[in-house]
């Protein structure tokens, strides 16, 4: 009998190659096309540029896996940096800015999640609406200009190194293997794939579904805050349209990691290499001197790309 | 066609039951709007025991089940715990009385393990707050599956399983929250033979352990195999309840059926049926049913029954090309059909679905464009919309079918049941559809109603139309149907004309033997 269900460790290598097909075939034709590519400062470039799409995507996939979606988590990382700016640039205190945008965060990811939650809104709907809110906020209180005067202790949070290893790398991992425990290994964790999987049999269990529901969308709204330093050292400053559009990366790069929209289906570390195609596109595309537009276009070929790789493999 | 009916059946062993039953439910009544879905009904189980509840569809006993997994709250009545009164109010009752109900939807969660699904919302606290100790999560899963004697891998994501390796899961969470009394739901519907072997082991296997098992089937044979007792419901009541030694399966048929004759719905039966409209001939599709041959002919209403499950509505839709055909032919006034739906529909052939409301009527609309959104194409044959010749034609249907509704610009959500029904097949009258197929006509239309709309049938085959129907109600097809497939495990049992058309003829070819 156990030979014809396979188990949960080799069934995910078996089903999620999609993800690495993709990433090792954009590696090889940027390495023939795009002149510098394959040099250690760009390469080193590609992975500082992934983190903060990273620390979005790892929220999201969670939320995905949920049946839900966050649309929200730019324009709440957009806001998060503004505001990070601001506490920063006036107290000169790094922690009091950091706090102020997990508390942006967070207080956005609470009324997301209450919102889909307790009101029963759907999740695109609600999370369109807070979209709206965040980035109107962030233009409001920034006055449609960039915050400057990032003291240079922020700025080294993006490049300072660490024992050689670029800062944002080293959050970056700590980041992941956080993520990697909470799901795998904790209770929290085992609940997210019964909420989108089977939600009757978590309430069933005696659990409170709603309450671990807001729970995964006020952790994304932390993990933006989070993201927002990240940002603002990188920007050396806070700019309302800073992230402008970056959930769309995020939700590109968990798709094509191979975490399905349905039954709570979802894959962490193919998230992270689909954060990392999707780094490795823009950046090559860049080296090519294509624009912004054109890239936009590309991602949306990979994420078709990726699904398409999968479905062939799935289907026999 | 009255098949031997002699089951396969060692005399079970004569439990002795302890004096105090396990549990027992004193004159339970449960009334929702309209139905009384159970009515003082009694029941008790000992440990040890095998008690198997009978009845037709809509008998009461997923109600029963509800009331006894605390789902639903009975008005009146009593639990009984080793002889002490207790209360049922919610699932967490039911659970520390150690009753665990295993329905056919399964209660698991396809992309977590089976460890993780045993133990959902119990998980064994790690050394850091918030973590689970999966060593200690995996080996206690271990522990039960060994249990139950189901050697696989506890890190096996559920969605792998198959359905039988899923129901033993669902079984071995119930045994790890220390299941003492154990209710299934028609647990062999979807498994094989040799699965089902391997749940009857089990089964044995509980029992010998002193679990008390409430088992809920439709199969003869696994009644008399596996039963200490029988119980049977019949419209909520409990209308026997016997030892499997002391009846015998054509007893059992008669006390599940055994309902007053109504005869609301007669109707002067066809004697001479016209060409033969609807002939199917070897039909097999992906959805299940196998090798199906049937005829209608013009004038005649034939009925397609079967328990729910066997595959009536499959056949319906594999006929209108909703489903994929694997197998076989569909031929309508002798021309071969092929294609969809549509197609279907432009060959004269109308489905009046099970659930009307989702698949049958743009509720949000008026009865007019309800009535003719399939005769657009007739009536407008240039493709420009003429309001005035509109208004005229869907005034002239709300007349013929008696529609109750001040005019037909009303919104079809708000007439009654019987009434939207009569707007579905208002809608094909329109399209000039020559053979209708109807899915439980009669689902959630009052009595009054009914009359109506069998009439309207009625009056659709005097006027030349073939029509066949679904239905669960056994009476209605009894009454109203010329003759009568019965369906069982997607296949066409037998046929039954007019003369052998009885109630206990349908359900003994329904049942499984």
């Amino acid at each position: 009998m156990s030979d014809m269900a396979v188990s949960a460790r080799s069934f995910r290598l078996a089903t999620v190659p999609g993800v690495a097909v993709v990433l090792v075939a954009l590696l090889l034709v940027f390495a023939i096309a795009a002149p510098g590519f394959t040099s250690l400062p760009n390469l080193s470039n590609v992975l500082m540029q992934s983190t903060i799409l990273l620390m979005l995507a790892l929220p999201m996939t969670l939320i995905i896996m949920t049946e839900g979606l966050d649309l929200s988590i730019g324009a709440v990382l957009t806001l998060a940096s503004v505001v990070l700016a601001l506490v920063v640039v006036s107290t000169g205190s790094m922690l009091l800015g950091l706090g102020a945008g997990l508390a942006v965060g967070v207080a956005f990811g609470v009324v997301n999640g209450g919102l889909v939650a307790h009101l029963g809104i759907p999740p695109f709907v609600a999370t369109l609406g807070t979209l709206g809110a965040a980035q109107g906020l962030a233009l409001i209180v920034s006055d449609g200009q960039s915050v400057v005067g990032i003291p240079r202790e922020v700025r080294m949070i993006y490049s300072g190194t660490f024992g050689g290893i670029p800062i944002p790398v080293i959050i970056a991992i700590v980041v992941y293997l956080a993520f990697h425990g909470l799901l795998y290994h904790t209770r929290f964790g085992t609940y997210i794939p019964a909420l989108g999987g089977n939600r009757e049999a978590l309430k069933l269990a005696g659990i409170r579904d709603t309450r671990v529901l807001v729970a995964v969308y006020a952790l994304g709204g932390f993990m933006a805050g989070l993201a927002a330093l990240l940002l603002t050292a990188r920007m050396s400053s806070g700019h309302p349209t800073a992230a402008l559009g970056m959930e769309f990366d995020a939700i590109a790069a968990v798709a094509v990691g191979g975490t399905s929209f349905e039954r709570g289906n979802g894959w962490l570390f193919g998230t992270l290499l689909g954060v990392l195609a999707v780094g490795v596109l823009r950046n090559g595309l860049n080296l090519l001197a294509l624009p912004s537009s054109v890239q936009v276009a590309c991602i949306g070929v990979l994420v078709i790309l990726a699904l398409f790789i999968d479905a062939l493999r799935s289907k026999p | 066609m009255t098949a031997a009916f002699e089951p396969a059946w060692e005399p079970p062993p004569m439990v002795t039951p302890e004096p105090t039953p396990l549990l027992e439910l004193r004159g339970i009544s449960k009334t929702f709007p309209g139905v009384k879905a159970l009515d003082d009904v009694s029941f008790a189980v000992w440990p040890g025991e095998v008690h198997m509840l009978l009845g037709e569809n809509g008998a009461g006993k997923s109600s029963l089940m509800k009331v006894l997994c605390g789902a639903y709250r009975p008005d009146g009545g009593a639990f009984f715990h080793r002889g002490q009164q207790v209360e049922i109010t919610g699932p967490a009752d039911a659970r520390r009385l150690g009753i665990a109900v295993i329905f056919q939807e399964f209660s698991l969660v396809p992309y977590l393990d089976i460890a993780q699904n045993i133990f959902l919302g119990r998980e064994f606290p790690g050394r850091i707050p918030g973590t689970v100790d999966t060593r200690r999560l995996h080996a206690e899963a271990r522990r039960v599956l060994d249990q139950i004697g189901m050697d696989i891998d506890t890190r096996t994501l559920v969605h792998t399983l198959g359905v039988a390796q899923q129901q033993m899961v669902e079984i071995a969470k119930a045994l790890s929250q220390n299941a003492r009394i154990l209710v299934m739901d028609e647990p062999t519907a979807a498994l094989s033979d040799r699965e089902t072997e391997r749940l009857f082991a089990m089964v044995r296997k509980l029992q010998a352990d002193g679990v008390a098992l409430v088992y809920i089937s439709h199969r003869m044979a696994e009644v008399f195999e596996l039963g200490d007792r029988i119980t049977v419901l019949r419209d909520g009541r409990k209308v026997g309840s016997v030892l499997p030694a002391e009846t015998n399966a054509d007893d059992l048929v008669r006390l599940m059926v055994g309902r007053v004759v109504d005869t609301t719905y007669g109707r002067d039966f066809c004697t001479a049926p016209g060409d033969v409209v609807l002939d199917v001939r070897g039909l097999t599709a992906e959805t299940g049913i196998t090798d199906v041959n049937l005829t209608v002919r013009a004038g005649e209403i034939v009925g397609l029954c079967g328990l729910v499950g066997s595959g009536r509505t499959e056949v319906a839709r594999a006929i209108f090309g909703a489903d994929k055909v694997v197998s076989g032919e569909v031929r309508v006034f002798g021309k071969l059909r092929s294609g969809g739906p549509e197609q279907a529909a432009r060959s004269g052939i109308a489905l009046i679905p099970e659930s009307r409301k989702t698949q049958g009527l743009a509720l949000i609309r008026s009865v007019g464009d309800n009535l003719l959104v399939s005769a657009l194409g007739r009536l407008f044959p240039s493709g420009v919309f003429q309001p005035g010749l509109a208004r005229r034609e869907a005034d002239d249907l709300v007349q013929r079918l008696r529609i109750a509704t001040p005019n037909s610009r009303r919104t079809v959500k708000v007439l009654s049941g019987g009434n939207q029904q009569k707007v579905v097949i208002g809608k094909w009258l329109a399209a000039q559809a020559q053979l209708f197929i109807f899915d439980e006509p009669t689902r959630g239309i009052d009595v009054g109603a009914k009359a109506e709309i069998f009439a309207l049938i009625d009056g659709l085959v005097k006027a030349g139309a073939a029509v066949l129907m679904i239905s669960s109600e056994q009476s209605e097809i009894v009454h109203v149907c010329d003759r009568a497939y019965v369906m069982r495990a997607g296949r066409v049992a037998g046929e039954l004309a007019r003369a052998d058309l009885t109630e206990e003829n349908i359900v003994r070819l329904g049942m499984h033997q």
